[in-house]
């Protein structure tokens, strides 16, 4: 296993240094869990193994834009991940360079120790997901699995837009709350 | 915080990666302006990252390391993101926004009533334009059936729904008809992501509808 702070260390040393043996260590945890978190929305094992390398390659080449006061190295990868397997499975030629600006640059003014969920908090948000009706997490992971808009999901699930919206919003909602709690 | 956020469920499938560019495009300035919709998609992000943690994971090729690691002599570790340089007459403009600003992209007045910018993003399904109003003025009756998105830049405007401000966010559910009108002040900027087709129903509807659907207006 590979804590948050190790992860957040290797990518550190990849960015300060350029270390070939760090990116192996991050390698060796995260592409095959990018890989099988992408295979669950149905795509084929050798485009999400395309999907989680180039992934990792954008660690690497993004490693330096890094903030570990901003995201967790996993969510930050997530967020990553999510991007290439637009840019893969969409193979829209996006013309504009993709960089998720609201990962990576903080906007000036905004309080560090506020900018939430920094560190370890994935584990925190994965107990919390586990405290989740079984109706609000089938909305959830559609949507992060099968990368699919609320709408979508409320059809293939045959329920009314609005029992999809209630279901997100009570779910989202406690998120916040519990989250909130932990930081005050 | 902006008293009209974007709705959850749309952070969900921005943060899902769900949404087509044009939509996303509108997630991203209102949570570049909104800091508690900024939030929001961290805790989402979050989500995404303990669904990752969580897998098992899947096998890769043995080759899959050594050829990536091969790569790496040829990828450069980029020096850190800075924010993007704001362009000269889009002060205005968030973060997301300013890759989309072409060098010598201008505004074009329309039926003399606003100005407009057409902005490209991939996919035919959504019409991405920036849209400013001078104060007291509207944009021509219209209704669509599909979507529409919208954040407001600087200035604010007024409709049968309420006032918006910067940061603000608006989705149309369709149908019904709507006539936004800029508050006083600095002249009204806002994006405006418009599922097609569009069909104007003032007066001159029937007259310039033929050039909507030809993309001319």
């Amino acid at each position: 296993m590979l804590s948050a702070d190790e992860a957040a260390d290797l990518i550190e040393a990849i960015a300060s240094r350029q270390d070939r043996a760090a990116f192996a260590t991050l390698f060796r945890h995260f592409a095959p869990r990018v890989k099988a978190f992408i295979i669950r929305g149905g795509t084929d094992a050798e485009t999400a193994q395309e999907v989680a390398q180039e992934s990792l390659v954008m660690v690497w080449r993004k490693a330096a834009s890094f903030d570990r006061l901003r995201a967790s190295a996993v969510t930050w990868i997530y967020t990553i991940a999510r991007n290439k397997r637009i840019d893969l499975l969409r193979r829209s030629a996006r013309p504009i360079d993709t960089e998720d600006w609201l990962v990576v640059y903080a906007p000036e003014g905004e309080d560090a120790d506020k900018s939430v969920l920094a560190g370890q908090t994935y584990t925190r948000v994965k107990e919390l997901l586990g405290g989740l009706s079984e109706d609000q997490l089938v909305v959830i992971r559609k949507a992060f699995f099968e990368d699919k808009t609320h709408t979508v999901i409320a059809a293939e699930l045959k329920l009314p837009l609005g029992t999809v919206k209630s279901r997100i919003r009570l779910a989202l909602g406690r998120l916040r709350e519990a989250l909130e709690k932990d930081e005050s | 915080m902006s008293r009209h956020p974007a709705p959850e469920e749309l952070l969900l499938d921005y943060a899902a990666g769900a949404l087509p560019d044009g939509p996303a495009l509108a997630v991203a300035l209102h949570a570049a302006l909104d800091p508690a919709s900024r939030r929001a998609l961290d805790r989402l992000n979050a989500v995404g990252g303990a669904l990752i943690e969580g897998e098992a994971g899947a096998a890769l090729d043995e080759a899959a390391l050594e050829s990536v690691l091969a790569r790496l002599d040829r990828v450069a570790v980029e020096p850190r993101a800075k924010a993007p340089v704001r362009r000269p007459g889009f002060e205005w403009a968030p973060p997301p926004l300013v890759p989309h600003l072409r060098p010598g992209m201008g505004w074009r007045r329309i039926l003399g009533k606003f100005d407009e910018i057409r902005l490209d993003v991939p996919g035919d399904a959504y019409r991405v334009s920036l849209l400013r109003l001078e104060p007291g003025r509207g944009l021509p009756e219209h209704k669509h059936t599909g979507y529409e998105y919208t954040v407001c830049l600087q200035g604010g405007y007024t409709d049968a729904t309420g006032s918006y401000s910067v940061g603000d966010f608006a989705v149309g559910p369709g149908a019904e008809r709507h006539e936004p009108i800029a508050d006083p002040g600095e002249p009204c900027i806002a994006l405006i992501v418009v599922e097609k087709p569009i069909v104007l129903t003032g007066p001159w509807g029937r007259l310039l509808n033929p050039l909507v659907r030809r993309g001319l207006l």
